[in-house]
């Protein structure tokens, strides 16, 4: 069941995304950025809430006045700030929702992953809780809305001995220390939500928080556009002596109180309790995602390092070293960090197939895909093929399904992620001639599965990362195609276009180099 | 007779890479070792297998010791070593598919493909670290 929604849920997830690649293309989709967009409204808000605290007087009768003066006096500052305040924080629940479905519906909630997706439930609580405190601060009549509602919610617990919806039977009732406590709230609410924020991307390895700049320009002058053409207003002053009858909401951020309405204040904790202990414990609903994690081989590891710098969930620490060699320092794996994607295999410099003497045992590697058996997979399945067109196609699970593939001139191997692949194996296939080109392809450009791959891959490729592929391997031979599960038409197209370059190029022929000029039987005629 | 021999002076004062230097020169030794007493073409290569792997995770290991101690010469011994392994992939191919590539000229390219690195750029690192 979970499975079904989820998978019908990516479906329409990707569809969704493809129409956005038309416009924004694969490396600045909104879709793959919403938890830096969701971090990039945060620090829009706090900026444009400081210009306004400014001004905010915390009083019954001040509240109101000092925020109709930014708004109408002062609307090209004020105003402005007001309404991407109101704006951000909107942007700010719709990416954090958009970025919790997501996650769920690709699959990047269990298992080690289970931390993020926890951490998120509490950040949804304190968002709203510090947006609806916002909204309560203009009192106007859906502040006073929110207050009678609040309270009554509040008052069901309890908890609480005085009912505090007696603050608000009449004007008289309500005092300005009240608007001085709500305020507190207001700044100190969503400084823990920030903590929380902190707290939720701990155990990632460079946290992406900044969206692309194009996508913060951009969002930011279409709130900016948004705040000039619709600023956000107040509704007509609260009076407690009168009550609210029908108002206009922020549906994003008001819509459980019209659900209290029809229900009760009970139903609501109810539900709220309920889909939050819920979502919490989604990561440990059957079935488990539980892949084990990579292993060290010390003898095969000198303490370089690559593999911790190249982990996208810092599961892998550098310890002092265990076995007696003179070496400084060890990798170590914290198995429950470990997410299995094999990046810090590719970075392993010991992971080369051109080992024979001892066994192919990298420093790094994960159990169930030892690089021994994917050498030779290579070489067994590439031996099928004929002609100077041969083409070996390596993929991860969350790009095209390679399993579905029939080409004539090539064969297909899956990897955990196409960074799991030492670059050296490259170089491997090519110059041992097992196949006259190499096509990697794997999730869409900026949305690899495992964070990094796809940046890590390509900056090896291109000589800018440890380790690199060696200058010797014509680049033409190798290339590299990212479209996502949706791409398999595509990736046919790429193939035979590919096979048509290589049937140009012809056969491989080993880089001129200085080695064969010294050698001595063509030093004499050179 | 070994190829190269261990000096103290080849010592870069770092523990851990002077043990793959000598670990290095062993390996290196025991191809010439291997050579000298008619081993075939596939144990050669199996060795030069070993080399490469070996000198890969060493030089990873220098270049991780160097940008910790922000090594002024970091670029250019970094482009050495990339170098440097780009030539001993050729020199292992050449081996494996060159008849005209003698046993004798792996030796000599060998030899010459160690001890430039080792007397240029490894002996300023050790002026400069040691």
């Amino acid at each position: 069941m979970l499975n079904w929604l989820r998978l019908s849920g990516r479906y329409l997830f990707e569809h969704l995304e493809a129409v956005f690649n038309v416009s924004f293309g694969d490396r600045y989709n909104p879709f793959y950025y919403l938890g830096s967009l969701a971090f990039f409204f945060f620090w829009i808000v706090a900026v444009s809430g400081l210009y306004l605290y400014a001004f905010f007087e915390t009083s019954m009768l001040g509240a109101y006045s000092s925020i109709e003066y930014l708004t109408v006096d002062q609307w090209y500052l004020g105003g402005v700030f007001r309404s991407l305040h109101r704006y951000a924080s909107d942007a700010m629940v719709i990416t954090m929702g958009l970025h919790m479905l997501r996650e769920l519906v690709m699959d990047r909630y269990r298992g080690v992953r289970w931390f993020s997706w926890f951490t998120g439930i509490p950040l949804i609580w304190l968002v709203y809780a510090s947006g609806i405190g916002g909204y309560w601060l203009v009192w106007d009549q859906m502040a006073q809305y929110i207050a009678v509602m609040t309270s009554e919610w509040l008052d069901w617990l309890p908890i609480i001995n005085e009912p505090m919806a007696r603050n608000f039977i009449n004007q008289a009732s309500l005092s300005d220390r009240f608007f001085s406590l709500l305020a507190f709230l207001h700044i100190g609410i969503p400084l823990m939500l920030l903590l929380v924020m902190w707290i939720h991307i701990q155990r990632l390895s460079n946290p992406r928080t900044n969206p692309p700049r194009v996508l913060m320009v951009g969002s930011i002058l279409a709130m900016l556009v948004l705040s000039l053409i619709k600023p956000a207003v107040s509704q007509a002053p609260a009076n407690l002596d009168l009550s609210v009858s029908t108002i206009d909401i922020d549906w994003f951020y008001l819509f459980v109180y019209p659900l209290m309405e029809k229900t009760s204040a009970g139903t609501l904790w109810i539900l709220a309790s309920a889909i939050s202990l819920f979502l919490a414990l989604l990561p440990w609903m059957p079935p488990l995602l539980r892949k084990p994690a990579v292993v060290v081989n010390l003898d095969n590891c000198n303490g370089c390092e690559r593999c911790y710098e190249d982990c996208p969930y810092s599961a892998i620490t550098m310890e002092p070293r265990s076995d007696g060699l003179d070496f400084e320092k060890q990798a170590m794996v914290q198995d429950s960090m470990c997410i299995s994607c094999g990046l810090c295999v590719g970075a392993c410099p010991t992971a080369t197939p051109f080992r024979r003497k001892t066994d192919l045992i990298p420093g790094i590697e994960l159990p169930d895909h030892p690089l021994k058996a994917l050498r030779e997979a290579i070489i067994e399945q590439t031996a099928t093929l004929e002609g100077d067109q041969r083409v070996l196609l390596m993929g991860c699970d969350y790009g095209v399904n390679l399993d579905k593939v029939a080409l004539p001139g090539v064969v297909a191997i899956k990897l955990p992620c196409v960074a799991a692949l030492p670059p050296s194996f490259l170089d491997f296939v090519i110059s041992r001639k097992h196949a006259d080109g190499v096509l990697l392809t794997g999730c869409h450009a900026g949305d690899c599965h495992e964070r990094f791959g796809i940046e890590w891959l390509e900056q090896r490729l291109a000589g800018k990362r440890d380790p690199m592929l060696r200058k010797r391997v014509p680049r033409e031979r190798i290339v590299t195609f990212w479209a996502g599960e949706e791409g398999g038409r595509k990736l046919l197209a790429e193939v035979s276009r590919f096979q048509q370059d290589l049937a140009v190029l012809g056969p491989y022929t080993p880089p001129q180099s200085d080695v064969r000029r010294r050698a001595s039987g063509t030093e004499e005629s050179a | 007779m070994s190829l190269i021999d261990w000096h103290e002076e080849y010592s870069v004062g770092i523990a851990s890479v002077d043990h793959e230097h000598r670990e290095m020169i062993n390996l290196i030794n025991a191809v010439y070792d291997n050579l000298s007493s008619n081993a075939s073409k596939d144990q050669i290569e199996a060795f030069l297998g070993e080399i490469y792997t070996k000198i890969s995770a060493h030089f990873a290991l220098e270049e991780k010791i160097m940008k910790a101690k922000a090594y002024d010469e970091y670029e250019g011994h970094k482009e050495d070593h990339e170098r440097l392994l780009d030539e001993i992939r050729d020199i292992m191919d050449f081996y494996e598919t060159d008849d005209y590539f003698s046993d004798k000229d792996l030796a000599d390219q060998l030899e010459r493909w160690f001890s430039e690195h080792f007397r240029t750029r490894d002996a300023r690192l050790h002026k400069h670290l040691g």
